[in-house]
């Protein structure tokens, strides 16, 4: 019994199914492949990233969710070193269990910076995550690893930090 | 492209030395038999004997009339315009732990970056806790202190930015080692804007730093009349090698600085700024960097010349860890030996809580 229901849910789910996709089909547009346009995507994030990295050095009180004690994530992480993106997932003391980066920006920023925080699925936080993955780009991957210096050497100007004063 | 043969290259592809200062096996041998039991005392070794500490001409210096002293060394408070700031706090342990020291040390050298942001208001907090010190101080100029207002605060509250002392036989060198090339000017920058440029480490549109051209003659005419056989300590905010350029880890002039200086037998440079325990030794020059009082720096990703002279992992829940006071103690033979003084003892490994041989 349970077996025809199932087998006659299931024949109708198949049909709905095509119906949908031949309704559907002509309309649907798919943006086409574009490797270029989508790395530029990312390095939005990474340059809304870096700024807010930056954010708070020397600037106290004016960014409550990142700092209010004039401290930003580069004051400890310049280059975004230090963090180690390829390490995380990772048991964190500070966090008390094994923790994601997303965790420990927040930790940062709550803890040390004395800000708010931001919610992990928020453009800021992805950002920040952008930021320090892309800075610390190359790294092997290497759950668990802890060590203090950064991966790898910037050579020349490296990423182009858009230095404007206070940011 | 001569000049480049000679030089000694990382995989970084970094210069850390010039192949005429380069010591070998046999200079290490040869020294160390001649300066005998004295530069081992104290010394840290690194695991080859290329990397040993403690090459100063110790036997040498042995008959030169130098009463031994200590200077403290604090630096890089980083000081906030904020009230009970965290970092208030910390500036001030270093300096009562200063003041307990027994027996106190000659003077106190404050090795730059008093400051975070250059405002006149951070840097008379951080004076009026260096005036609690129970004896004289010192101090130079770092980035931090200098890009608002391009030093006329700082000049007004500490002096000279270039000085010497004679003390105890041994001649005190501070130089202002932070002098950038005009930048701000081009883009028409507001003061706070060059300020808020300079104090990112990473800051690619400053360029590199140094004492510049009137720094130079300055020293050149300061050690005109001292005797090679004089011990040096040269303070300055930035190491006088390039250590990692890209976080002004380096000193555009050093080069020109360590010429000046080559006729002498021993230099103990003491720098800031970067804010970890690190060593190199060029030549006559041991190059020792020093702790902050405000918050540590990750060792940049290249390899050390001594590795085994750096500090131990650091907690960034705890947040005096890897930070402190340190003080210089010059013996009677001339050499030098750097102490680290950590406010938590566990961030400075056995072998350098022993002392650092200049």
């Amino acid at each position: 019994m349970k077996y025809k229901l199932f087998a006659k849910a299931s024949a109708m789910s198949m049909l709905l199914g095509i119906l949908i996709f031949v309704i559907s089909a002509p309309t649907q547009s798919k943006e086409p492949l574009d490797d270029a346009a989508d790395f530029d995507r990312l390095m939005e994030a990474v340059a809304y990233g870096d700024q807010l990295w930056h954010t708070g050095e020397g600037a106290g009180g004016k960014h409550p969710e990142l700092s209010t004690n004039g401290l930003g994530c580069a004051n400890c992480h310049p280059d975004g070193s230090a963090t180690q993106p390829e390490s995380w997932p990772k048991y964190q003391t500070n966090l008390g269990k094994v923790g994601t980066l997303r965790e420990m920006i927040n930790w940062c920023i709550q803890v040390v910076q004395n800000g708010k925080g931001y919610a992990y699925d928020s453009k800021e936080m992805i950002a920040m995550e952008a930021y320090a993955t892309y800075m610390n780009r190359g790294a092997k991957l290497d759950p668990g690893m802890n060590k203090q210096t950064a991966p790898f050497v910037i050579s020349g100007p490296g990423y182009p930090t858009n230095n404007e004063g206070n940011r | 492209m001569e000049d480049d043969d000679k030089k000694i290259i990382v995989p970084d592809k970094k210069i850390i030395f010039d192949e005429k200062d380069k010591i070998t096996r046999r200079d290490f041998l040869g020294l160390t038999a001649k300066g005998a039991a004295a530069t081992m005392i104290a010394g840290v070794f690194a695991p080859s004997a290329g990397s040993m500490i403690g090459l100063g001409s110790v036997a040498e210096a042995a008959t030169k009339k130098i009463k031994p002293f200590t200077f403290a060394v604090l630096t890089d408070g980083h000081l906030y315009d904020i009230k009970d700031h965290r970092f208030d706090g910390m500036f001030m342990d270093a300096v009562n732990m200063v003041n307990n020291m027994k027996p106190l040390p000659d003077m106190v050298i404050y090795a730059g970056d008093i400051g975070q942001s250059g405002l006149k208001s951070e840097l008379l907090k951080g004076k009026a806790m260096l005036d609690k010190l129970k004896m004289p101080y010192k101090v130079i100029p770092g980035e931090h202190d200098w890009y608002l207002d391009m030093g006329k605060a700082w000049r007004s509250l500490f002096g000279d930015e270039n000085w010497s002392i004679n003390h105890n036989g041994v001649h005190v060198i501070g130089m202002n080692s932070i002098k950038i090339a005009d930048f701000w000017t081009g883009p028409g920058l507001t003061p706070e804007q060059r300020m808020g440029r300079v104090l990112e480490l990473e800051c690619n549109s400053c360029g590199p730093w140094g004492v510049e051209e009137e720094g130079l003659e300055w020293l050149k005419k300061d050690v005109k009349k001292v005797k090679p056989d004089t011990p040096i300590i040269f303070f300055s905010h930035s190491p006088l090698w390039d250590y990692y350029p890209r976080w002004n880890f380096a000193t555009k002039d050093a080069p020109e600085i360590r010429d000046i200086l080559r006729k002498f037998d021993n230099v103990m440079a003491v720098h800031g700024h970067v804010h970890q325990v690190v060593f190199n030794k060029i030549g006559n020059i041991s190059s020792i960097g020093t702790s902050s009082t405000s918050w540590p720096w990750p060792y940049p990703p290249v390899d050390l010349p001594y590795p085994n002279i750096r500090h131990n992992r650091l907690d960034p829940g705890d947040f005096k860890d890897g930070m402190g006071s340190h003080h210089l103690s010059v013996a009677e033979d001339g050499s030098g030996t750097m102490f680290y003084d950590p406010f938590n003892p566990s961030a400075i490994p056995e072998a350098v809580k022993r002392g650092v041989k200049l």
